[in-house]
């Protein structure tokens, strides 16, 4: 092009300059992964912040305001109970239906949410990562926390139900143990959200197919049916069981529903899932440090 | 090379230096491209799955800068003659194709496109964008009132920031980006922005933050400007390096070509740049004890 050959190296004078570089460092460079670890640190304010101001803002137009927060899963989980629990009236063989299905799918919706989120939360602040010089894994963990925080109100909504609902369940101690639960269900939406985070990035065409893969993972995930039903086959089953989030609603339909404590099994394979998530996550996210935002 | 000879020493740590940048874009252009006309597959199919025709963009050719503490740098020239991609390649918003920016601090860019969220009201992206500079709670608080005052949104600071007016959006992002005292400071035409009252109260915190920064990099279209303000001018036209040096010299160069393309002196114009370009000596970056040792 006319444009490399405007100006021609061997006419223009090169005036060598030496110079000490030892106290520079490059502009947008990616710190080693502690360094980086030790910044988002440094910057969980920003994240906290972000999460908080963003529920705020999101029921502002409403009338009823936060509310909402709550009323929006209860009114789900009445919009449920009213088709399978009055109007078709299926147990499908499982005990305490309606509770089953409100479990399966609260706790579902909230990763579903969670890992949408986290993995739109770079391409939807393009602006605020161009403007601003921060580690880019807070945008991801900030959305995290943020549906984190929003699934408070949930899960409070989910055992609303499950007390209020006929057949109306017992609270026990058992379900302090929903919180773990929930927390590693948290650690492993965060995890599999900066994975999808720096691929979404990179290819958005990914972003429509995300949708898909949800509702794919849903109906694989035992929300309103029961596995043994369906998969006969010991081995099939025994791998279909290692999905985590199988495993988190498993937990938590045990604690909440059944008043039985959950297998040590299932706890063990969620604990994997998560930490494994979030490991890789946050390895292969730091990895992209340095292209987010100059796509 | 045998230039070794005549390397020029800098004494010192510089503040920026800018080692053989280059940028290209691949961008979609409209024109259709031969290929086009000539395929049998069906049209619909085509246009379904068709590539756009992608040119490459020469924004910015090879250059190198060293530009020491003290130091205040104006660049000058037409439009899309690569100043604002300068300034995002040095600011770390944008990387460059090829070479590397280095500096001693992170380099603050201060300018209207500093993009905030939209949902969140006025006194939210203060927090948070200061917060996203890497500030803590306590600083943001402190600095909070000055940064309301310097935007003069006074009640509609609580307002969502896209009730705001383009003009008002600019003034807040002013007023956040200016919150920091940043040793590297780039400022692309910040002050063009607001009526005749937010303009004096912003040129005073620029002011402010000249005298305080170790450099300063300032693209402007007023030359007056530039001439009070600049101890060194880069003349960069269609990404090419044309002039580097004296503002006096510099500026009066320019202003002779701009006077000749406007007449519509085309030839005695391009005979200016390509007399500037012959007296251009170019800089080679040679890094001393760094880790990129060159030539």
């Amino acid at each position: 092009m006319s444009a490399d050959s405007a100006i021609d190296p061997e006419t223009v004078a090169v005036q060598p300059l030496s110079v000490d570089m030892r106290r520079l460092t490059r502009v947008g460079s990616r710190p080693s992964f502690l360094d980086y670890l030790v910044r988002l640190w440094d910057f969980r304010q920003f994240m906290f912040y972000d999460a908080r101001a963003r529920i705020q803002s999101g029921t502002r137009r409403d009338r009823l305001g936060s509310a909402w927060l709550l009323l929006n899963p209860v009114f789900n989980g009445l919009t449920y109970f009213l088709i399978f629990g009055l109007l078709l009236n299926t147990s499908r063989g499982i005990e305490n239906f309606v509770g089953y299905l409100v479990v399966g799918i609260f706790v579902f919706q909230y990763s579903s949410g969670a890992i949408t989120s986290g993995a739109r939360s770079i391409r939807n602040n393009k602006s605020v990562v161009q403007a601003f010089n921060f580690p880019r894994a807070a945008l991801p963990i900030g959305a995290n926390v943020r549906e984190l925080l929003r699934a408070v109100p949930l899960i409070l909504a989910m055992l609303l139900i499950v007390v209020v609902l006929p057949p109306a369940e017992e609270i026990t101690w058992l379900w302090i143990l929903v919180i773990p639960a929930i927390m590693l269900q948290a650690l492993f939406n965060l995890g599999v959200g900066l994975i999808l985070a720096r691929i979404i990035s990179r290819v958005h065409d990914v972003t429509h197919l995300l949708p898909f893969a949800l509702r794919a993972w849903m109906y694989g995930s035992a929300i309103f049916f029961s596995y043994d039903r369906f998969v006969t086959h010991p081995e099939v089953l025994a791998v279909i069981k290692l999905n985590p989030l199988f495993n988190v609603i498993d937990i938590v339909r045990d604690c909440v529903l059944y008043a039985r404590v959950p297998q040590w099994q299932s706890w063990a394979i969620l604990a994997v899932w998560a930490l494994g998530a979030l490991g890789v996550g946050l390895v292969y996210f730091w990895k992209g440090e340095e292209s987010y935002g100059r796509g | 090379m045998d230039a070794d000879d005549q390397e020029l020493y800098i004494e010192g740590h510089p503040c920026v230096v800018v080692d053989s940048v280059e940028m290209r874009y691949r961008v979609a252009s409209s024109a259709a491209s031969d290929a086009d006309a000539e395929e049998a597959t069906p049209r619909l199919f085509r246009r379904a799955v068709r590539k756009p025709n992608m040119v490459t963009v020469h924004a910015l050719n090879r250059l190198s800068l060293v530009v020491e503490r003290g130091e205040s740098v104006g660049i000058i020239g037409r439009n899309g003659s690569g100043k604002s991609t300068l300034m995002k390649i040095i600011s770390g918003q944008s990387k460059p194709s090829k070479g590397a920016v280095f500096a001693s601090s992170t380099p603050i860019m201060l300018g209207v496109n500093a993009a905030l969220v939209q949902d969140l009201s006025g006194d939210q992206n203060v927090i948070l964008g200061c917060l996203a500079m890497g500030m803590s709670r306590a600083e943001v608080d402190e600095k909070f009132n000055s940064i309301v005052e310097l935007s003069g949104l006074e009640k509609s600071i609580h307002l969502p920031m896209k009730s705001y007016s383009s003009g008002m959006a600019s003034r807040l992002r002013f007023a956040i980006a200016a919150s920091v005292d940043p040793e590297i400071l780039l400022v692309d035409e910040a002050l063009n922005t607001g009526d005749a009252q937010f303009a004096d109260r912003s040129k005073l915190r620029m002011d402010e933050l000249r005298e305080q920064a170790g450099c300063v990099f300032l693209v402007s279209h007023s030359l007056d400007t530039i001439k009070d303000m600049c101890t060194r001018v880069i003349w960069l036209d269609k990404g090419d390096l044309i002039m580097d040096g004296d503002p006096e010299a510099a500026i009066k160069a320019y202003q002779e070509f701009t006077r000749h393309l406007s007449k519509g002196n085309n030839i005695s114009a391009t005979r200016i740049l390509d007399e500037a370009k012959a007296n251009l000596v170019a800089t080679e970056v040679r890094g001393r004890s760094s880790r990129r040792s060159r030539g």
